[in-house]
């Protein structure tokens, strides 16, 4: 599985400026709170920085995987004199219940917030097979 | 022993990060897991030339939630975070997220001119620009000697 790789490497962002492939990258794990509504479920992940230009969000069978990319807020030649927190992208993978309907879920990102809305799948029908007395030859 | 468990089909919803760990083990990432228990909300200060800046992880909030207060070289900010309007916490799978009332108060560096503060928020990240005043001359300070 080379998913990871390929989610990395994507980049939707052409005015962005690359990466030097050499500097390594820090990756967090987004804090998230997962609810339930009438409909399906609600996951909110925290990805300060992220806007949706550098967000990749994808299900790929039944895994849901974001990955969020966040470009420097200051200036190159800014010198670090406090640091409590690291400058990194964020990434995260869920596996889905067969229960939530995959071409149906949808996302919105407010002030780096993502909401993944994920609705659950239709209960399917029951469906009556009729039974017929087998035609007589004779 | 079987026990009920509401929602138990549900449960199907799993992470998956330690396989993603794993995977990510070859590849040329600092893997930080999830940051936890730090003050809310964690700041980074930087020095540029002509300004020093300040930068605060806000995910969520609204710019007008943000209060600023500056004074007597301390910068005070702080605001709330509400959860999503009226979701009852029985109904609630996880919950990592910061909620609640947070503030920080932080002493900037000498040198700045206070009343030419700016802010800007974007993308849950607070910039905080503090412009550099006038370099203070040094001052002379006289020694004298002490008589006992």
């Amino acid at each position: 599985m080379s998913e990871p790789e390929n989610i990395s490497a994507h980049d939707q962002n052409a005015e962005a400026v690359p990466h030097e492939a050499e500097e390594p990258r820090f990756l967090f794990t987004p804090p998230i709170d997962i609810y339930e509504t009438g409909d399906g479920l609600v996951l909110h992940a925290d990805l300060p920085g992220v806007s949706i230009k550098t967000l990749e969000l994808q299900v790929q069978d039944n895994k849901l995987t974001l990955f969020g990319r966040v470009d420097p807020v200051v200036p190159p030649q800014a010198v670090p004199l406090h640091q409590e927190y690291a400058v990194g992208d964020f990434l995260r993978s869920f596996i889905l219940s067969d229960e939530v309907d995959h071409e149906r879920i949808s996302a919105t990102m407010t002030n780096g917030v993502l909401k993944v809305v994920l609705p659950k799948a239709a209960q399917t029908k029951l469906r009556r097979i009729e039974v017929n007395p087998e035609p007589s030859a004779g | 022993m079987p026990v009920f468990r509401w929602g138990h089909s549900w449960d199907a919803f799993h992470d998956f990060e330690r396989e993603v760990d794993r995977l990510l083990s070859s590849v040329n990432f600092a893997f930080q897991g999830i940051r936890l228990g730090r003050e809310y909300p964690s700041v980074n200060l930087y020095e540029l030339p002509d300004e020093y800046l300040l930068t605060a992880e806000l995910p969520g909030s609204k710019a007008e939630d943000i209060a600023l207060e500056m004074g007597s070289g301390l910068l005070k900010i702080k605001g709330r975070r509400s959860e999503p309007n009226g979701v009852p916490e029985e109904r609630y799978r996880r919950q990592e997220r910061f909620r609640g009332e947070w503030e920080r108060t932080l002493s900037i560096p000498d040198r700045v001119r206070e009343e030419g503060l700016t802010a800007e928020f974007v993308d849950g990240i607070l910039k905080v620009h503090l412009p550099k005043g006038e370099q203070s001359q040094p001052r002379r300070i006289r020694v004298s000697e002490g008589s006992d």
